[in-house]
């Protein structure tokens, strides 16, 4: 079970566009942290991701398991909400 | 088939071709299906600002072009399904997609799946990707603020690109082969920042080598027209050289492809499979302009309209006769 998602966006990225509408049209709720309005958290990004992109998506399960997904990925997003 | 798979258009692609054409059909209450697997808008969608699309008389951001496009489409009652068409399949009346959701048929389809960019295949182009290396200058220019970068190309995606970059990098070298093959007008707009001394452009030069380690990118090796070596230190490299089309899910249908891989159509936009149109980037002979996608996706819809016209005619005939006969 899904506990929490958030996502690392840019003001300017399509594919962060694309992660946030498809969330929406599951009903799934998540939190934005946008790196050109907090720049600061891109090292947190870079950290837990290993790559210097956007969009990152961190699911948290309610076992506090992690999975990351970096940029727009279906095949790995779509499983990872169940 | 069933009611939930089975619809009268299915357009393959979400970008400026695609919304446009899904606009006209579900204006007219056309069953209209997009099916995308990368980002809607396409690479317009990615591009920072868009000076030459009529009608934005400052330019438009290509993030909110695209938005726009979508909020339009969906007012009319498009649906885009996110997710990847990996063959086409001619049943006759319908038309057969095989797609990462299951299959999915449709009575003419569009393809209009544009281009993506090409990659240069030098080493280390692939290890450092996303960690040094990229395609996507709005995706990932923010994390190289205050920083030293190479842009390779010299067309207009490079130029436009690299404008967009001079908001965070400290310098910018543009790596180009040849020449510059951008429009006048983008040359223009980089020039203060030539002048300024934040970018440079060094003609001739073809790259040979991203070298780095685990902390990232750290040179690009090239050689000049005498062959000779060239470094460049850099902390990322940005590459736009060329568009590639994104038709490798037609090799082996029967939708007929020119050699470089775009898309045979003919007057009427319809490809070799009767019911099955092309319009935008992927359409061989495209000219790789937003506008003339959108004009043709608007050219697409009609001719569609035109033949599902056609089709359900030709169904109302065979019903007639059949009640006749029985």
């Amino acid at each position: 079970m899904v506990k929490d998602i958030t996502i690392f966006t840019t003001d300017t990225c399509a594919y962060c566009s694309n992660v946030k509408t498809y969330l929406k049209a599951k009903g799934v709720g998540y939190n934005e942290i946008n790196l050109d309005q907090e720049p600061e958290k891109r090292a947190e990004a870079h950290r837990i991701s290993g790559a210097l992109t956007v969009p990152v998506t961190v699911i948290t399960r309610t076992d506090d398991s992690q999975e990351v997904i970096v940029g727009f990925n279906l095949a790995k997003l779509a499983p990872a909400l169940n | 088939m069933n009611e939930s798979n089975r619809h009268d258009i299915v357009i393959i692609g979400a970008g400026p071709a695609a919304l446009t054409a899904a606009i006209y059909t579900t204006r007219e209450d056309i069953d209209t299906l997009l099916f995308e697997k990368g980002v809607v808008g396409g690479l317009a969608a990615v591009t920072d600002v868009i000076d030459n699309y009529p009608g934005f008389s400052s330019g438009v951001a290509g993030l909110e072009l695209a938005d726009s496009l979508r909020k339009q489409a969906e007012r009319f009652g498009a649906v885009i399904e996110l997710g990847e068409v990996t063959g086409l399949n001619d049943e006759g009346d319908y038309k057969r997609l095989e797609t990462t959701v299951g299959d999915i048929y449709a009575r003419a389809v569009l393809i209009a799946t544009g281009c993506d960019y090409n990659r240069t295949g030098i080493p280390g182009e692939d290890k450092f990707y996303a960690r040094g290396v990229h395609f996507c200058a709005t995706c990932d220019g923010a994390f190289y603020r205050d920083k030293r970068l190479v842009v390779i190309g010299g067309g207009n995606s490079a130029i436009q690109e690299t404008i967009f970059l001079t908001r965070y990098a400290s310098h910018i070298d543009i790596l180009v082969r040849s020449k510059i093959k951008a429009s006048n007008v983008l040359v223009k707009d980089l020039q203060p920042f030539i002048d300024q001394g934040k970018v440079s452009i060094h003609l001739g030069i073809t790259p040979k080598e991203i070298i780095g380690n685990d902390n990232g990118v750290n040179k690009v090796i090239g050689t000049d027209k005498e062959g000779n070596s060239r470094e460049f230190m850099t902390d990322g490299v940005f590459v736009f050289i060329g568009l590639k089309p994104n038709s490798d899910f037609l090799k082996n249908s029967s939708v007929k492809l020119d050699e470089r891989g775009f898309v045979l159509t003919d007057s009427n936009l319809e490809t070799s499979i009767q019911g099955v149109f092309a319009a935008g980037d992927i359409r061989s002979g495209a000219t790789m302009q937003i506008a003339s996608a959108s004009g043709e996706g608007a050219t697409a819809a009609l001719k569609i309209r035109k033949y599902l016209e056609g089709r359900l005619h030709h169904d109302r005939l065979e019903t007639r006769q059949f009640e006749v006969i029985s």
